[in-house]
């Protein structure tokens, strides 16, 4: 905030000593009778309350990099009862953030969605489970009360639970741990950036879980991308790439600065007064990062969907019998798929 | 070091310092003990105040859960129509002041597949109670807590605390019964709900009699903060959340004892402002939240400060107090002490009249001040009494020196006495001592022929000696130019003397008559020492001792004369006892050995020469011992007729 004031602040000195040329240039400009097309309206549906699993946008909006390149952005908080490919369908957002098997649950459905960028690459998802009561294998789940994400967040899971011949007593799971936290459930699905914090800002000490990260079993599917729909890559090809370019600077920033970037996301939070801590949203922030930018340059391009996660995920979802079928590569990911340079 | 104060000073000091000393171990004692009271006093104080704030809370939380537990059972037993439920809740509510909302919610499709299911519900709003179905407008409530929890769980639920969305940011909680049939009561049938709301808990928690600066606050079994003075903290951060914030381990193991249920008083800094504190909690069972009350430490440590602040400042004013006291006493004390010591001083000085201060009472100073009046008496007395005494001794003095004067009158001073007479030399001294005196001595001519020699030595001192002495001179001048038989002279001298008719007084005596023609000389001696005749051939001899009494003593005493021939040269040495009496101060006595070693070294000098060489040797020997009679010393030289005068 305060290097954006000095910004500002050096950039107002700059003007002023240049004031007469800015005055001519002005004159000129309206002389030949030309104007600077007026900046392109984007409506960013977030699937979640404000958090920094969506510092990056934040730090894009507050940083100005979506207004440099002529974006008018305006970021729409998410929540339980909020459905962002509804958003997206009845026109009140043209951008949303979605989990890429979300995404192609909606695009079967009949949804036309283009993904912008595969923001996170690498699998959040994990299993919380007690410890005292023995679970310390995935096959230990084998019977026991677990609670579980629906739809398209529990494809991996079960087809964990499929490839390791095991059958938890499954019970829905909405967006709280409280039924895991009060023994309701031995087991629970679990966001690394999230449930699994929680769980530790409830009193639950690390030694008393076990946590089973769905990535390192093999089970990762890429997650948050940015969607839009086929009308709107059309209408503005040049706005579409341009946000998913800003957005991934935003991410860029937010990982050189995250303690700025928490901030920003603080202040979010505050402002819709949604229940948040500093220290969950750091581990949030920190946890996210690492699952958007790789730590050796091979696992994975930053915001880019690689072709084989795309398969991969496609086949599970297939699989699991959530989707029918699934556009090709290149129709889903459309030829304005952004690419960060 | 502190001789240099005075009494008072000293006194005062040490009374001070060691009333300090008893005060600053006082203070420090009274300060430790009242300390580890306060303490022992605030933990119980603590505890009670914090398991009793649990237990106010739980009652506002039992009439809430007793409400839903009927409304449950109810439901359970006696079906009744969605449209009746309404009543039904409208009427709990209305009843139930504690109460802010309350729902019945049916599970979907449990009259039949189409049914989206209903939950019925009814709350507060302003002086009112509204109700309407919480399913409608897209809200899915089977994914609420308060319905999934319960259905779940199969036992009633309190909800973790939230904001009500609706209700203006009210911070509620809610209790959910799930409705369950059946025999094993395995049919759910939905979940019966009464909200309460938290707004009141603030308000109760800050009205607690806490010390200046402590404060309540309360947190949910996951360790949220309910409520805390810091409003940022409410619903945003847990106690676990603060911990991690702040890398505090020793928070994280307090949050867990806490939501496991657990009561205590431990040590604990506050969350905002890192005060050091004390920490009651106590668990508010019902809910399974627990209550925190934090008494910052230096409510006791101020307490105790404030106490040794009196404490001080009671021992100052104490101190100043007893300084005046001390001063006050010590200076009764010394003031008679001063007091003496000027009169003494004056008294020192000489004034042995000066007034010495009357002090009153029984006591050491008293005692001291009449003993200084008695010393004064017993001077003054002492004085006066040898003011007596030296006005006698002056006048024995006087008396002393004046009989001095009349015997050093007495005798001839004058050499050479005999003008024209080359035949004789004579010489002598007399050195009178101060006490004893009565020497004598005398030479005249009789007549052309004979000359009469004297020496003698008076008994008895002062006047009557010396006028003793005049007396025998006359007597004995009267008497030889009467006569020349010296015996004769001798005994008529005695019966004068006895007849004086004072016996104590006496005189040694020893007379020649010489014939200066011839050189025969005779004698007689009454007990004094016999002279030497120094032959002018060197022999030294005593005059041959013809006896003789003392004169004076005895009324028969009866004399001799004897007689011998001098030779031209020879000569005649006369002495007293002063001399071969005379002591040094290892009180040997200079003796006739000494007396004789001098004549043999000086036999051949001029009278004068070994009068004053004798005395000179006898000074020498006596060195510095005082003089204790007269000395005498005589010599006389007989040339005989034939010498012409200017040999």
């Amino acid at each position: 905030m305060m290097n954006l004031e000095r910004i500002k602040a050096s950039v107002g000195r700059k003007l002023h000593r240049q004031m007469g040329l800015v005055a001519f240039l002005l004159l000129a400009a309206l002389g030949l009778g030309s104007q600077a097309p007026a900046p392109t309206k984007v409506r960013l549906a977030l699937q979640w309350n404000h958090q920094s699993q969506f510092a990056g946008y934040y730090v894009a909006l507050d940083k100005g990099y979506y207004s440099a390149r002529g974006l008018d952005v305006t970021i729409l908080e998410g929540g339980p009862d909020k459905d962002p490919m509804e958003e997206l369908r009845s026109g009140a957002a043209d951008v949303a953030t979605q989990f890429l098997t979300g995404a192609l649950t909606a695009r079967d459905g009949g949804t036309p969605l283009v993904s912008l960028a595969q923001v996170v690459n690498r699998s959040n998802l994990a299993i919380v489970a007690w410890k005292d009561r023995r679970i310390r294998r995935v096959e230990d789940l084998q019977g026991r009360p677990m609670s579980l994400w629906a739809e398209q967040f529990s494809a991996p899971y079960l087809a964990l639970f499929k490839a390791r011949g095991i059958q938890p007593a499954i019970i829905p799971q909405y967006y709280s741990v409280e039924l895991f936290l009060r023994r309701g459930v031995e087991a629970c699905s679990a966001m690394q950036y999230n449930e699994v914090h929680r769980i530790f800002q409830a009193g639950v000490d690390a030694d008393e879980v076990t946590v089973f990260s769905m990535h390192d079993l093999g089970f990762g599917f890429p997650e948050d991308g940015l969607y839009c729909l086929q009308s709107f890559v059309a209408r503005s090809p040049e706005a579409s790439r341009a946000f998913a370019e800003a957005s991934m600077e935003g991410w860029k920033t937010a990982q050189k600065s995250p303690e700025e970037a928490l901030a920003i996301v603080m202040k979010r939070a505050r402002a819709v007064h949604l229940p948040a801590n500093e220290a969950h949203m750091r581990w949030m922030l920190t946890s996210i990062l690492k699952s958007i930018f790789p730590e050796s340059a091979e696992a994975w391009k930053p915001g880019e969907l690689s072709r084989e996660d795309y398969g991969r995920t496609v086949s599970l979802l297939l699989e699991r019998g959530l989707i029918k079928a699934a556009p090709s590569y290149e129709a889903f990911t459309g030829k304005e798929l952004a690419r960060v340079p | 070091m502190f001789r240099r104060h005075g009494i008072a000073g000293r006194m005062t000091l040490f009374v001070l310092a060691g009333a300090g000393a008893v005060l600053a171990l006082v203070v420090w004692a009274s300060g430790r003990h009242s300390k580890k009271l306060l303490e022992q006093e605030l933990e119980g104080k603590a505890r009670a105040l914090a398991a009793a704030t649990a237990l106010r809370i739980e009652a506002v939380e039992k009439s809430v859960t007793g409400t839903a537990d009927e409304l449950a059972a109810l439901l359970e037993k006696v079906p009744i129509d969605r449209e009746s439920v309404y009543v039904l809740l409208k009427e709990s509510v209305r009843r139930n002041p504690q109460v802010f909302g309350s729902a019945v919610a049916f599970p979907p499709g449990l009259s039949g597949p189409e049914d989206t299911g209903a939950a019925p519900y009814a709350w507060r709003t302003g002086g009112s109670v509204s109700v309407k179905d919480l399913a409608e407008g897209g809200y899915h409530y089977e994914i609420s807590d308060w319905y999934a929890l319960p259905k779940v769980l199969k036992r009633p639920v309190w909800s973790e605390p939230y904001f009500d969305e609706g209700g203006g940011g009210i911070l509620m909680a809610t209790y959910s019964v799930p409705l369950l049939a059946g025999e094993n009561g395995d049919r759910f049938l939905g979940v019966a709900t009464c909200d309460v709301s938290l707004a009141w808990l603030s308000g109760m928690l800050s009205s607690l009699p806490l010390e200046h600066k402590g404060y309540a606050f309360l947190i949910s079994p996951n360790g949220t903060l309910i409520a805390h003075p810091t409003r940022q903290f409410i619903m945003n951060e847990s106690i676990f959340s603060l911990a991690e914030e702040r890398s505090d381990e020793a928070l994280r193991v307090l949050g867990r004892k806490m939501v496991k249920g657990e009561s205590g008083f431990v040590p604990f800094v506050t969350l905002t402002t890192r005060t050091p504190s004390w920490l009651a909690f106590a668990p508010v069972s019902a809910t399974g939240w627990s209550v925190g009350l934090v008494f910052p430490k230096d409510t006791v440590t101020g307490k105790v400060r404030a106490l040794l602040l009196t404490q001080i400042l009671l021992g100052l004013v104490g101190f100043v107090l007893l300084f005046f006291i001390v001063r006050f006493i010590a200076r009764s004390i010394t003031r008679p002490i001063l007091q003496l010591d000027s009169a003494t001083r004056v008294l020192a000085g000489g004034n042995l009249d000066a007034p010495l201060p009357t002090i009153p009472g029984e006591d050491e100073v008293a005692h001291l001040s009449s003993s200084f009046a008695a010393m004064q008496k017993d001077l003054k007395a002492y004085v006066e009494e040898l003011k007596d005494t030296t006005a006698k001794k002056e006048r024995v003095e006087r008396e002393l020196e004046i009989a001095h004067s009349i015997q050093m009158s007495l005798v001839p001073r004058t050499f050479p006495p005999f003008m024209g007479r080359k035949d004789l030399e004579i010489y002598a001294t007399l050195d009178p001592a101060r006490q004893i005196g009565g020497d004598l001595y005398d030479f005249r001519l009789l007549d052309d022929d004979h000359l009469l020699i004297t020496i003698g030595d008076v008994s008895g001192k002062g006047i009557p000696a010396a006028l003793f002495m005049a007396v025998t001179r006359t007597f004995l001048r009267g008497f030889f130019s009467e006569q020349l038989e010296t015996e004769r002279v001798f005994s008529r001298l005695n019966d004068e003397l006895l007849q004086q008719g004072d016996t104590s007084m006496f005189v040694t005596l020893f007379c020649i008559v010489v014939h200066l023609p011839t050189g025969l000389c005779r004698y007689t001696n009454g007990g004094h020492c016999p002279p030497y005749v120094l032959r002018a051939s060197g022999a030294i001899e005593a005059v041959p001792n013809v006896g003789g009494l003392i004169v004076g003593i005895l009324p028969e005493a009866k004399y001799k004369s004897a007689s011998f021939q001098l030779g031209p040269g020879d000569k005649l040495f006369f002495y007293t006892d002063g001399v071969t009496e005379a002591t040094n101060k290892a009180n040997e006595f200079f003796g006739d050995e000494g007396l004789v070693g001098a004549l043999e070294e000086l036999r051949a000098a001029p009278c004068q020469d070994l009068v004053t060489g004798v005395r000179a040797r006898v000074g020498r020997f006596a060195e510095g011992a005082e003089q204790s009679d007269d000395i005498t010393v005589m010599a006389f030289t007989y040339w005989g007729p034939d010498r012409q005068p200017g040999a």
